[in-house]
């Protein structure tokens, strides 16, 4: 027979791993084939993966503590002290082929979901490891931002500027600083839930060149699209390099040196030769696809740069579509301008009201972060959209996109101008916007178009966890 | 790192003689507290009877590792007893304890490297040769040498 099992007990010491051994001796002196997780005071060792678990005849958790048991829904579990294993391993065994099936009652909905829960289910948690990491920061640096701007921001040719003399410049400058650290958190938690913590370095600086566009000569870093893909190949990296058989001698130093250096220079060497260098040819072929746009009609060209705005929200696409715009205002074509402005505000908006809508699509720490983007999107901080877009990019991201192409082609045929190159109602308030009404109007419809399609989109969370 | 490196050769005691748990306790914490490994005598006797209390640590075969994690501890250490004649422990197959590793782990120590020494230890009491061998030895070297072998 093929047996997982967990063994833990309180401090963690001794007899976890003393029944990790009895049950793995017993397992090999009766040909069955038994591999058992440890969760001891130095973590989690061992780990069972998800198609050991599919495989196994029978689940033993001997446990004096609590073990998270949702891994094992559909198994045959024998729920025991962890004393027990060490005293009839052999029995136990034996017990798992009599044993209850793990929440059998809830196996008919689950089914359904539960070849989707497999596949995504590293990927899944990795992500949400970073997001949840992430957070704070976005929440963090957003609020601030949107103080300093709100209270100390004074529309100009340059876009909303504060005076340097004043005391929100600084808070300005704090923001920034929190904002600095989103993308090399969500890489580096990415990395951490993949590979544990020699993943963390290397996913935090994959993370930081991802989002510094100097790094592969490029005007804009690759956003929080590229921060997810650094953090992917950083912990994927980092996990290989922990599975290669070294000497003795060198396992101490595998986790704080080696592990972090090599998957370091791999993932960051990867990012700037390979991945970045594309970004900039990227971003020069948009900007002249959209100055070849400028005769055509006007609706496609809402369309297009609202879509553009909220696909990777202050990542590179996002950057054309903003510069154009910007340059646009100067060149006498403000309208430009007005269509970015309207779409700029609707990823966090529509997000933060879907959070309002139906709370069962969004984790709890989703839903405070739904509060803070709703303040983000009043004065323009599309970034407040993030945290949702990095947790499920494939609902959320089309949600935004819709809105904001909505709001982009409305406010372009309604004849809204902004001459100021920041977006979101702030502009309005400050003057800059001609047509206020339509500019609000436009922002409202793309609003609602986002909450709706996101909610639509997103599946309540019971079934998608699967407990 | 070997689990030796967490004791010294005064912690290896020959004929430990004690009729109850608690008293054989208190003879090895007095050890603990000659070689300067705990702060407070009480709080760590604590700790080991809390353990305890959860479940006996006599695990059977003969063998009890009474272990404690706390702040009194100064030092992670190791202390090894064999008692020939037997203490009644409470242990799993009801056999009297000849063997007693007792352990102190600060709450809060750099590293884990310790942990690690630890469990390696556990899995290897579980070897029938690794404790006939400290069963048969005589004298405190030779139980250092074959603690020495516990090394990761």
């Amino acid at each position: 027979m093929k047996i997982v099992a967990i063994t833990a007990c309180p401090t963690g010491i001794a007899h976890t791993y003393m029944a990790a051994e009895k049950l793995s001796k017993a397992g090999a002196e009766n040909g069955h084939e038994v591999k058992v997780e440890t969760h001891g005071s130095i973590g989690v060792e061992n780990s069972l993966t998800q198609v050991e678990i599919d495989e196994a005849d029978g689940v033993i958790i001997a446990a004096d503590k609590e073990v998270d048991k949702s891994r094992f829904a559909g198994k045959k579990v024998v729920i025991v002290p962890v004393i027990a294993a060490i005293k009839d391993p052999l029995g136990l065994i034996e017990k798992t082929q009599a044993a209850p099936v793990y929440g059998a009652s809830k196996q008919v909905e689950e089914k359904a979901y539960a070849s989707q829960k497999r596949e995504r289910s590293l990927f899944y948690r990795a992500l949400m490891n970073g997001v949840s990491h992430m957070i704070p920061f976005v929440v963090v640096g957003g609020l601030l931002i949107a103080l300093a701007l709100a209270l100390g921001g004074e529309p100009t040719a340059n876009g909303l500027v504060i005076p340097k003399d004043s005391v929100w410049f600084k808070v300005n400058m704090i923001g920034s600083a929190a904002f600095t650290f989103m993308a090399p958190i969500l890489a580096g938690y990415i990395a951490y839930a993949i590979a544990d913590r020699p993943g963390l370095t290397p996913g935090i600086i994959a993370g930081y060149i991802a989002a510094n566009g100097s790094f592969y000569n490029s005007e804009a870093g690759a956003g929080f699209i590229g921060a997810i893909i650094a953090g992917f190949i950083a912990g994927y990296i980092a996990k290989w390099i922990k599975s290669w058989k070294v000497p003795q001698m060198m396992q101490p130093i595998m986790p704080i040196l080696i592990i972090p250096i090599i998957a370091t220079i791999i993932a960051g060497g990867l990012f700037v030769y390979v991945l970045g260098a594309p970004i900039a040819g990227v971003m020069e072929g948009l900007t002249k696809f959209l100055e070849g746009m400028q005769g055509s009609s006007k609706i496609l060209l809402g369309l297009i740069l609202g879509g553009m705005i909220a696909f990777d929200m202050g990542g590179p696409v996002n950057k054309v579509a903003f510069l154009f715009g910007s340059a646009m205002i100067t060149a006498g074509q403000p309208h430009i301008m007005g269509a970015i402005a309207a779409a700029i505000c609707v990823p966090p908006l529509g997000m933060g009201l879907a959070t309002l809508l139906k709370k069962n699509r969004f984790e709890k720490e989703e839903q405070e972060a739904g509060k803070a983007a709703l303040m983000m999107g009043l004065v323009g901080i599309t970034e407040g959209a993030i945290p949702f877009a990095a947790a499920d990019p494939l609902r959320v991201i089309p949600a935004n996109m819709v809105g904001s192409m909505t709001a982009g082609a409305l406010a372009m045929v309604w004849g809204v101008t902004n001459s100021v190159p920041h977006g979101g109602p702030v502009v309005a308030v400050l003057g800059a916007v001609e047509q206020v009404f339509f500019f609000f109007l436009a922002i409202i419809i793309g609003v609602i178009v986002t909450a709706l399609t996101a909610v639509t989109l997103k599946k309540p969370l019971t079934t998608i966890k699967a407990k | 790192m070997k689990l030796t490196d967490y004791m010294t050769k005064d912690m290896i005691i020959l004929d430990l003689k004690a009729s109850s748990p608690q008293l054989a306790l208190h003879q090895l914490i007095d050890v603990m507290e000659s070689e300067g490994r705990i702060t407070n005598k009480s709080d760590y006797y604590k700790a080991l009877v809390n353990r305890e209390a959860q479940s006996s640590t006599a695990i059977g075969f003969e063998v009890a590792i009474p272990h404690g994690k706390t702040d009194a501890v100064i030092l992670p250490s190791v202390v090894f007893a064999k008692a020939p004649e037997g203490i009644e422990w409470e242990s799993l197959d009801g056999d009297p304890v000849k063997l007693v590793f007792m352990i102190g782990v600060p709450e809060a120590a750099a590293g884990n490297e310790h942990l690690r020494i630890l469990a390696l230890l556990s899995r290897r009491l579980i070897d029938d040769s690794f404790r006939d061998g400290l069963k048969e030895a005589v004298t405190v070297d030779e139980i250092y040498a074959q603690l020495s072998t516990v090394e990761a």
